[in-house]
């Protein structure tokens, strides 16, 4: 009887060793060495008779290394836990969006930013922090009533608390008293594109306005919506509205001048690369706003309990 | 007895398996960037003229760091397969030079900068999400690193800055270059772009 549950132990004790060990070897991996080390040979081969290669690929130090360049049949991460949503967009306007493109490429090369860098260089960062705020701080309306409709409550709220004790205590939003640690109340930063989008709207296509950049025809909605919403649109005569909101971008500028060149720089295609980087920018806050939603929140969590109700009827 | 199995597998089950992944992502990158910022405040590599040195430095983290291959294949997916084994070492090595010349003149410049590791998620055995923020005087700016275990170590193969994963920025723009060239006009035009930064 002893030797027989000790037996038992032991196998136990094996089996789970073996269990975890199997574990730490990422089964997924496994599955994709084997029709690696089948497909593997050819290219290689085909490789070897074209000639010039082999010299370049000997020179790679470590054979290790050179197993990774094999052939890939793992290659869709369909079961990837990160795996990228399709975040492609159509763009039937490309020809007219490339010279749009390249139209505020040259604006901001040739007007925008020396402007903004000789700005830099009179008005210290402190004061243009504070003009940033002061700008930041009259966006509230339209923050407000995204929050609104997207059925962000609290959203809303710390929106309206942001906006009184800014303007109060923040001498008129120049500076941003409820951020820091104690009110910790934090800039809902949301506008009507990404209300549309909560409800499920999607983006539609792709278009680069002159001088506003990248947007879509949803997105197009924050254009009209500033004009209603942002108090800067109200100046009279309209050119001073304009010229305030001009300052406005310049002053935004200044406080990232080279953000711009940088994403450029490391782009192959540029007109590409920001058309990518807004599609999934947007889709992302989308989706941080839907999930802030007590409308879209509720309807997730009922979900299970509708489709149990169902089989009843 | 078969309860005291049952209760011995279970603890079996917890003690093994705590150990192998405690946080070692986040400690991992954290380790890293921190290297990289000791690099950067370093006061005897102040001058303009230890500038190389510094790339160098960084160049060594980075190797460390990053899976370039993974990265790669993560970027050309499907495409991958249409390359021949010495067009990806070429690639690997063209992707890699691209990224290091736009961006290390971008990191030579930061220094008195806080950055704040804030959360890590592990999404399977051996992929996981770290979130870090750059604080600077007018801005944060939200960072994440995708990793993936590969003998033993974490690599990083994703970075997603400010809600934009680079992966997928390099995938859709060659994707659109390789859907009218070949893989040696994309070599091509990357080795242009090494030779203009």
């Amino acid at each position: 009887m002893r030797i027989r549950s000790m037996k038992t132990y032991l196998t136990l004790i094996v089996l789970f060793l073996f269990l975890v060990v199997g574990c730490a070897h990422s089964p997924s991996h496994t599955s994709a060495v084997l029709p690696q080390s089948k497909s593997s040979p050819q290219p290689i081969l085909l490789a070897s008779n074209a000639g010039e290669i082999p010299v370049k690929s000997s020179s790679k130090p470590g054979d290790t290394i050179d197993d990774e360049y094999k052939d890939d049949q793992n290659l869709d991460y369909a079961n990837d836990t990160f795996k990228e949503e399709k975040v492609e967009i159509a763009d039937p306007l490309e020809p007219f969006n490339r010279a749009m493109h390249q139209f505020n490429d040259k604006l901001y090369f040739w007007a925008l930013k020396p402007v903004a860098q000789g700005y830099k260089t009179v008005v210290p960062e402190p004061a243009r922090i504070d003009v940033k705020n002061f700008f930041s701080n009259l966006g509230f309306p339209s923050r407000f009533l995204s929050c609104l409709l997207q059925a962000d409550f609290s959203g809303a709220a710390t929106e309206f608390g942001r906006f009184t004790i800014n303007t109060i205590w923040g001498i008129g939003g120049l500076l941003d008293p409820s951020s820091n640690k104690e009110l910790n109340l934090q800039k809902q930063d949301t506008d009507l594109g990404q209300t549309l989008g909560v409800y499920g709207v999607g983006q539609g296509f792709y278009i680069v306005w002159p001088i506003l950049g990248p947007s879509s025809p949803r997105d197009s909605i924050d254009i009209v919506g500033d004009y209603f919403l942002d108090p800067v649109s109200y100046i009279y005569p309209w050119y001073a509205g304009e010229g305030v909101k001009g300052y406005e971008k310049v002053n935004a500028t200044s406080l990232r001048i080279g953000d711009y060149e940088a994403l450029k720089d490391a782009a192959i295609d540029p007109y590409v690369a920001f058309r990518d980087a807004y599609i999934q920018y947007r889709l992302k806050k989308v989706k941080a706003r839907k999930a802030r939603s007590l409308i879209f929140k509720v309807e997730e969590t009922s979900t299970p309990a509708a489709d149990a109700a169902l089989p009843n009827k | 007895m078969k309860k005291q199995f049952a209760v011995l597998s279970v603890l079996i089950i917890f003690v093994l398996s705590i150990p192998v992944y405690a946080g070692v992502p986040m400690t991992t990158v954290e380790a890293t960037v921190n290297r990289v910022l000791d690099v950067l405040r370093d006061s005897k590599l102040k001058s303009p003229a230890a500038k190389e040195k510094k790339k160098e430095k960084l160049r060594v983290i980075y190797k460390d760091m990053f899976d370039e291959i993974e990265f790669s294949k993560r970027t050309l997916t499907r495409n991958w397969n249409k390359f021949n084994p010495a067009e990806r070492v070429e690639f690997v090595k063209l992707f890699e030079q691209v990224l290091e010349k736009s961006y290390i003149d971008k990191i030579l410049d930061y220094s008195n900068e806080k950055v704040n590791f804030y959360k890590e998620s592990m999404l399977s055995d051996n992929q996981a999400e770290i979130q870090t923020k750059i604080i600077t005087s007018s801005k944060e700016i939200p960072i994440f690193y995708r990793m993936v275990l590969k003998d033993g170590k974490w690599k990083v193969y994703d970075v997603v800055v400010e809600n934009v994963s680079l992966v997928q920025n390099y995938r859709t723009q060659f994707n659109d270059i390789l859907t009218k060239n070949t893989p040696e006009q994309l070599l091509e035009i990357l080795r242009k772009k090494v030779k203009a930064q």
